[in-house]
């Protein structure tokens, strides 16, 4: 059983440090924000799974800093923006697994909508020393894509609600989430 | 005269006379193209007609079908479409699905986090104007699911995420079955299909038009076998983005014994050339 974090970000400049002994899951929710985020996986064997999603109005940045300090430890970042006006949004995402840690996994998603011409940026980072890891990352930044919207809308759904489809689907993205937590924020995706 | 057509929660008034999908010197093309895909093409079904629609690769088939929905990347550059007299060409493809259209895709779109469920209670919704009942919804899709031999767990995952080709195109008819569209286009429903599956498939879509005898549909295929199952009343070759030929089951079974130069069809390209 995973110990499990929400993290709500309202408007302001955050930081966290967290240093994982047992296997955790972290829920990070940002609304119009920027956050500095380390993560130090301190015990052998523990897993991270780190949950973040924001909504961006103004020109905002993203950083989150994974360090395997012990071997067999096991990390995926998903990250996942939603530029809503022209602004600036960068994620930068860094893994870092030392030579003495062995059998590591290490993996990040990070994805961006822009909602109109924002300007995004994503920047995944794997420092990898050691050469018994495995390893992956994936980065997204763009629109929603035409075909899903055709493919919804042509089930009489109309735009609007297609999109409030797919904003709730990428920004809430996992089942497991515990909807009371975080009601300002899907309050908040309501009004995009 | 006035028909009423009762569907579930919906309800459609019909007049008589303009009961019908009616293609009318359709062309058009690739957007940001200037080459014409569809050429001056007519087509009308009546209600409770089957029309199919076999062609060789590239003749526009399927641009015919996304056309009529309203797909983004075609456009129209002269003629109409009009579904029950009322011209549909300047609809958005949301509002062509509220006057009973549905495209059954040739390879139905994955969508990430948007279960099947959510899906398809909110497009139920939208269409009828209505707040579906959960429970009722629940309890109908999970028999519709087992009509179609779909496991009712795929209900709560994602659309179409992980689904072989052959699910794909049973979840399609799912949601045919329950959105319940008087016009229902056919596009390559048999390709990902083994025989089976392809069986039941038409086997539900048979048993559709049977309860809405005033449904219509518009088989796109390249194949016959298609037109084993589901009966069409005629069947139309596509050349050159027209329709070159019209008969009926005989004119599919010739073109599967002969292929598409027994009709003469490219024969009268070639001539223009």
């Amino acid at each position: 059983m995973s110990k499990i974090l929400y993290v709500i970000d309202d408007n302001e400049k955050s930081d966290y440090k967290y240093n994982i002994n047992e296997d955790t899951i972290i829920y990070h929710f940002s609304i119009n924000g920027s956050s500095h985020v380390e993560v130090n996986l301190c015990s052998e064997g523990v897993s991270l799974y780190y949950y973040y999603n924001t909504i961006n109005y103004t020109d905002n940045k993203f950083h989150i800093l994974v360090n395997h300090e012990k071997g067999n430890t096991h990390s995926e970042v998903f990250n996942h923006g939603v530029n809503v006006h022209h602004n600036y949004l960068t994620f930068t995402v860094d893994g870092v697994v030392p030579k003495e840690s062995f059998k590591c996994i290490c993996n990040q998603d990070n994805q961006i909508i822009n909602m109109k011409n924002g300007k995004s940026a994503i920047r995944p980072n794997l420092f990898i020393e050691n050469y018994d890891v495995l390893s992956n990352h994936a980065a997204y930044i763009g629109k929603f894509k035409d075909e899903v919207l055709f493919y919804l809308m042509s089930r009489g759904i109309s735009r609007k609600t297609a999109y409030e489809l797919l904003l709730r689907s990428f920004l809430i993205d996992t089942d497991s989430i515990d909807l009371s937590k975080i009601d300002k924020f899907i309050l908040e995706i309501n009004k995009i | 005269m006035i028909d009423l057509l009762f569907v579930k929660n919906l309800i459609y008034y019909i007049d008589g006379d303009d009961y019908m999908l009616e293609v009318k010197n359709l062309s058009a093309r690739v957007v940001n193209s200037d080459i014409e895909i569809l050429n001056n093409l007519s087509l009308k079904i009546n209600p409770g007609e089957v029309h199919a629609i076999m062609g060789p690769n590239g003749t526009g088939k399927s641009t015919l079908s996304k056309v009529i929905m309203g797909h983004y990347n075609y456009e129209v550059t002269s003629g109409d479409i009009f579904i029950d007299g009322e011209s549909i060409t300047d609809l958005e493809v949301n509002e062509r699905a509220k006057r009973g259209l549905f495209l059954c895709m040739q390879d139905p779109t994955v969508i990430e986090g948007v279960s099947n469920s959510e899906f398809l209670r909110t497009s139920l919704n939208e269409i009828s104007g209505e707040h579906v009942n959960l429970y009722t919804f629940i309890k109908d899709m999970e028999q519709a699911m087992e009509d179609v031999s779909l496991d009712s767990n795929m209900l709560h995952r994602s659309l179409n995420v992980g689904f072989s080709g052959g699910e794909k195109k049973k979840n399609e008819i799912l949601q045919m079955k329950f959105l319940k569209p008087k016009y229902i286009i056919l596009d390559e429903l048999d390709s990902g299909l083994d025989v089976d599956s392809l069986k039941i498939v038409c086997e539900n879509i048979n048993k559709y038009l049977k309860e809405n005898k005033n449904a219509s549909v518009l088989i796109i295929t390249h194949y016959p076998r298609i037109l084993e199952y589901i009966k069409p009343d005629y069947v139309h070759i596509l050349s050159n983005g027209k329709i070159e030929a019209t008969g009926n089951m005989d004119l599919a079974l010739q073109i599967e014994k002969d292929g598409y130069n027994s009709i003469n069809v490219m024969n009268g390209n070639d001539q223009d050339e």
